[in-house]
Parts: structure tokens; C-alpha cells; sequence
């Protein structure tokens, strides 16, 4: 049977798996792809919520539009540092990226 | 959909999601792994068509399908070994980060899974669709209108960003003089 706390678990390894792309890869574009995930799991969630705790709630679809542009802004701000880095540095892996450590 | 049916579509859509979302960050190809994170959100879509969310499943499957495709431009552009076939091992601190998802994971399906949610289950009637509507233009318009704002200001800050020189007009580098 289907129920919220099935969701939110599926949502949870989602999210895991997303953060294991955030803290494990070199390259910033597969970051980006790792918080893709994150965001994903978080807008599971919130559908989660909105069918099975309040399914009347229109209100509760604009949470996950919000992700939505969160996810799109997030790509953009991301791939444009990408884009500066690389002209920089001539390099997009992260572990190269040691200007600002002290 | 009935009870039958949505357990048809869930249980391999979820099934589907967390293996496609495990083998992005398995997979040498970047190619092969923009398009395996496509799949895993889009069957995310289907998750949310099988709650009978059906304006966000759609909308879902059609938004990440543009953006992912033009994430797998990015990821060949960007990577060192975009076809995977140098066989490069592109993680660092393997063990760490593993062990750190893994208990992030468990922890919050174990919240989901032992916290006493509210017993109010889902009823089996599709949601009214026009409602979303009403919301749009009701009390929901603006921060409506601020979500298209934000993304229109990523996007001329990203673009800002990636010009040549950037937003402080350095010169360019070496190699790319013209």
C-alpha cells in the first residue's frame, strides 16, 4: 500500500543519493546534478504532503513551483560559474579550484 | 487511477528513480549520465501523475526534460573524459561521502518512517485541477509573477556571469584573445 511515510522514505534515498553526488564528485557540473537530486527529493516530499495530508490544498502546488524555479535558477547561477571558472582556470574540476583555500 | 493501478505505476517508478538517480553518479559517460538523470526525473514525474498530481507531473516531465537535455551540452562541454572512455575515477573522499548520504538517508526515512503522521489518507478523487487556476490568479498571482522574475534575473545574471570578462570586464584570458 501507498502511503505518506513510503514517499517521504523514497524521498529520503533520493535525497542521499543526491548528496553523496554533492560531496563526492570532482567536477562542479556533476555538483550541480548531485543538487538536482537534493531539490527533487525535497519537491517528492512536498507532493507527498500535499496528496496525503491535504489533498484539497491548491495552495500547496506553489511549493513545488517554487522548487521548480529553484531548480532552474540554481542550473543557471551554476553553469555560468561553471562557464567563468572554466575561462578562468581552464578547468572545471573542483580539486583544481584552490585559489581561495587558505 | 484505481487503488491496482497506481500501485502499477508507483512501485516501479520509484524503483526506477533511485536506480537511474544511483547510476548518474555511477556511469564514466557524461552523456549517458545527464540523460540516466533525465530518467530519474521524469519517472519523478510519473510518481507525482500516480498521486494524482497530474499538473505537476506533466509539468514535471516537461521542464526537467528541457533543462536535463541542456545539461548533457554543459556536462560534455565541461568534462575532461565526457565519453567515459579513459575510464577516469571522477569521485574524491569515496568512503567518507558514501558513508555520509547513507546516514543522511537513513535518517530521514527513519523520521518518515516512525513519526505518527496525521491519518488523513488519500481518498482516490483527483484534485480539482481548476482550483490551481483560481490559486494562480487568486492570492497565489504574486509570488506567482516572483518565481518568472527570479528566473528571468538568472538568467541575464548568468548570462552576465559568463560573458567574456565577466561582469567586471577583466580582460580575457590568454588563450582566448582574439
Amino acid at each position: 500500500m501507498i502511503s505518506l511515510p513510503v514517499v517521504l522514505a523514497a524521498g529520503a534515498v533520493m535525497f542521499g543519493i543526491g548528496l553523496y553526488g554533492v560531496l563526492g564528485q570532482t567536477n562542479a557540473v556533476m555538483v550541480i546534478m548531485g543538487v538536482e537530486l537534493m531539490l527533487g527529493a525535497g519537491m517528492l516530499n512536498v507532493v507527498g504532503f500535499l496528496r496525503y495530508a491535504h489533498p484539497d490544498a491548491a495552495s500547496g502546488t506553489f511549493f513545488v513551483l517554487v522548487i521548480m524555479t529553484l531548480m532552474a535558477v540554481e542550473a543557471t547561477v551554476g553553469f555560468a560559474l561553471v562557464v567563468a571558472t572554466f575561462r578562468h582556470s581552464r578547468t572545471a574540476e573542483l580539486d583544481d579550484l584552490t585559489e581561495l583555500s587558505g | 487511477m484505481s487503488g491496482l493501478g497506481t500501485a502499477l505505476v508507483f512501485w516501479p517508478a520509484v524503483v526506477g528513480m533511485l536506480v537511474t538517480a544511483l547510476y548518474v553518479f555511477k556511469t564514466a559517460s557524461m552523456a549517458r549520465a545527464g540523460l540516466l538523470l533525465l530518467a530519474s526525473l521524469a519517472l519523478e514525474g510519473l510518481i507525482f501523475l500516480a498521486l494524482a498530481a497530474e499538473f505537476l507531473g506533466v509539468l514535471q516531465l516537461l521542464m526537467m526534460s528541457g533543462e536535463m537535455v541542456i545539461m548533457v551540452f554543459f556536462m560534455v562541454m565541461f568534462m575532461p573524459d565526457p565519453g567515459g572512455l579513459m575510464g577516469m575515477d571522477m569521485i574524491h573522499d569515496k568512503r567518507r561521502s558514501a558513508a555520509a548520504a547513507v546516514g543522511v538517508a537513513v535518517a530521514l526515512a527513519g523520521v518518515a518512517v516512525l513519526t505518527d503522521w496525521p491519518a488523513q489518507m488519500v481518498d482516490g478523487t483527483t484534485p480539482d485541477l481548476r482550483q490551481i487556476g483560481f490559486e494562480v490568479m487568486g492570492r497565489s498571482m504574486l509570488s506567482f509573477l516572483f518565481a518568472g522574475v527570479t528566473i528571468l534575473f538568472a538568467m541575464v545574471g548568468g548570462i552576465m556571469l559568463a560573458q567574456q570578462g565577466g561582469r567586471l570586464e577583466l580582460p580575457a584570458p590568454e588563450g582566448e584573445r582574439r
